[in-house]
């Protein structure tokens, strides 16, 4: 059973590296973005004094690195491509075997997870010695705990966003990519922290934000690291990422079957 | 549902199929985009109008019609690829929608042009992959594959990335994959489509061999009539989602096959005219005439020939089986075969 999966992970890792040149691009990507806010932020603290939103320059900068890593972590999914596979008939293929669907694209996703985040450490190491950014390690177990389980809950939300969203290819063949931009590039960037910590924007609309899925993705994991929330709030966010990945997963299952007898697996 | 232990010799049971595919009419322009986004015009297409038949274990049956009858349709729901409308399917004594674990392992659907083989990777890849989706044992699998390797000679291919193949050799790594499971119920879906002469001869000298070899029931659609003299003895015809046929090959012939065909060739002028009242001139090229008589008149037209004109040569033979199937098409009407009748 497990042997199912190792072997789905060891192909697709053999696939990333067949797409040796893209994979680099995307990586080039996400060093841009972090780039991008970096200087962004840099600007904005050109007085290393100046305290705005309760972030000075070193807060900021640590944060930015947290994100570099827990993106390739939380983001780094390959499921992107389950729209396509739905339009043009490919989901054919896995329908016909003896295979779990979403657990080959979870794994799918832990294999791009893995060799992600493997590149993202080198990167961001060579990014430390270059900027030289106050570098925070947490060592309060309970703290750490807390961090793993969001990790881990973030990853299933954002599994479940994107299946959610690529699923629109079944009645919509054609709008799978723009629903994909629409969802995964814009609202996901903006609202999950990548760009911003959420709690630079007002009380009132960090309220309802934090009632929806997106921060739980990036922009609360981090918080729990650096140590910005104490235990009751921890507890509750966790509480609130369990609860939408329940609601979001079960909503893929549901979909999904709904979406299967939609399909006509055409494209031949 | 159907009682398991009644129909455990039969393979395949399909009883009053339907399938209606939705479509939405897509209307032009950004306000059409728009209005039918919110009062979609829907159009039914049926693609399956209630068909019925069976087929026993080991049975090959060649599945025909013209473009857009319904084969396809029909071996995607037999393969619970798609959803069928209404009506009862039975594959291996499974319901093909369920996609039990246990029914996948024993079924495989083949298409002349979708492929499963990774793209950017050997196939050998794929097949080790597959090897551990149906969990076949090591041993199992060595023997599956060696013995599919040599019968379609792809020992060389095994390990250049697919995308670096031809189509032909392609198709017979693709049918590899497909076949290491050693499925019991085979879908063929046109599976000569796009290959040489030679190949097309391979294909079906394999598929012959993998029915025979390991009594696999197999349906197989084709348009290459070719892959249905040779390999089967039961055919089943649908045309616009209707039964036509269901009976043997044979059958099929003797019931179509008004006519024979004369050929003749002539040592001397003749008149032409005169030819008319022994047959229909087909084809005139002098001094070759082609002319087709009523089957049962045609011992007395070729002696009329040979006695009353100069005849150099003359053959006697069969319609040609692609026009005695134009025909079963052309007449749409349901022919009583032994198989439908019972
Ligand atoms: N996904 C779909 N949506 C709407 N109509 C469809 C769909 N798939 C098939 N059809 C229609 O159903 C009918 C049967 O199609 P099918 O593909 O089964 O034909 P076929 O017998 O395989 O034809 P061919 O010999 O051309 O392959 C056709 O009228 C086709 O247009
Ligand atoms: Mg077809």
């Amino acid at each position: 059973m497990t042997s199912k999966y190792l072997s789905v992970f060891k192909i697709s890792f053999q696939q990333e590296f067949a797409y040796r040149l893209n994979f680099v691009m995307w990586r080039v990507r996400n060093v841009m973005q972090f780039f991008l806010v970096f200087f962004l932020w840099d600007t904005v603290f050109s007085d290393p004094n100046r305290v705005v939103f309760g972030y000075d320059r070193n807060k900021i900068l640590t944060y930015v690195f947290g994100i570099l890593l827990l993106r390739a972590l939380v983001l780094s999914a390959r499921a992107v491509d389950v729209a396509g596979e739905i339009s043009r008939g490919d989901l054919t293929n896995y329908l016909l075997k003896p295979i779990n669907y979403f657990r080959y694209w979870f794994t799918r996703d832990v294999s791009s997870k893995a060799l992600n985040l493997g590149f993202a450490i080198i990167e961001a190491s060579v990014l430390f010695l270059l900027l030289r950014p106050p570098f925070f390690i947490q060592t309060n177990f309970p703290i750490l705990f807390g961090f793993l389980l969001s990790v881990i809950l973030a990853i299933l939300l954002f599994f479940s966003i994107l299946f959610l969203v690529n699923m629109i290819a079944f009645w919509a063949p054609s709008m799978g990519w723009s629903a994909q931009f629409l969802v995964i590039v814009i609202v996901v960037e903006f609202l999950s922290g990548a760009i911003f910590p959420i709690d630079i924007l007002p009380n009132a609309i960090q309220g309802i934000l934090s009632y929806l899925p997106f921060p739980y993705l990036l922009y609360f994991p981090l918080q729990i690291y650096l140590g910005k929330l104490t235990g009751a709030a921890i507890v509750k966010s966790i509480l609130i990422a369990g609860a939408w990945s329940a609601v979001l997963l079960f909503s893929v299952n549901s979909v999904w079957k709904a979406g299967l007898k939609h399909y006509a697996a055409e494209g031949r | 549902m159907a009682d398991k232990n009644r129909d455990s010799e039969k393979a395949i049971i399909v009883e009053g199929l339907v399938k209606n595919f939705e479509v939405v009419e897509k209307k032009q322009g950004i306000i059409g985009a728009f209005s039918s986004l919110i009062s979609p015009n829907k159009k039914i297409v049926k693609a399956i109008k209630g068909i019925n038949f069976s087929i026993d274990r080991g049975e090959l049956i060649g599945f025909i019609g013209p473009n857009g009858a319904g084969k396809t349709t029909t071996l995607k729901i037999l393969s619970g690829l798609i959803y069928p409308t209404s009506g009862f399917t039975q594959v291996a004594g499974f319901n093909p929608w369920d996609r039990k674990p246990e029914f996948l392992k024993e079924i495989s659907l083949v298409m002349g042009q979708k492929n499963q083989l990774w793209w950017d990777l050997p196939a050998i890849e794929t097949f080790e992959l597959n090897r551990v989706i149906y969990e076949l044992s090591k041993s199992a699998y060595k023997k599956s594959l060696n013995e599919l390797v040599s019968l379609l000679e792809v020992g060389k291919l095994l390990n250049t990335q697919v995308r670096r193949l031809s189509l032909g050799q392609r198709m017979r790594l693709e049918l590899v994959a497909a076949l290491l499971h050693r499925p019991k119920v085979l879908f063929f879906d046109e599976p000569t489509i796009g290959l040489d002469l030679v190949a097309q001869q391979r294909m079906r000298e394999f598929i012959a061999e993998y029915n025979r070899r390991y009594k696999a029931t197999i349906i197989l659609t084709s348009h290459n009539m070719g892959d249905l003299v040779d390999l089967a003895k039961r055919v089943i015809v649908i045309d616009k989602g209707r039964l036509l046929f269901d009976g043997e090959f044979s059958e099929l012939v003797d019931n179509f096959a008004k006519e024979k065909i004369i050929k003749v060739f002539f040592s001397k002028g003749i008149d032409i005219k005169s030819l008319e009242t022994i047959g229909k001139v087909k084809k005139l090229d002098f001094p070759n005439v082609v002319l087709s008589v009523a089957r049962t008149t045609a011992a007395v037209a070729a002696a009329e020939l040979l006695q009353n004109f100069p005849v150099g040569d003359l053959t006697i033979e069969e319609e040609p089986i692609e026009e005695i199937i134009r025909k079963v098409f052309r007449s749409g009407k349901v022919i009583k075969g032994r198989k439908n009748t019972k």
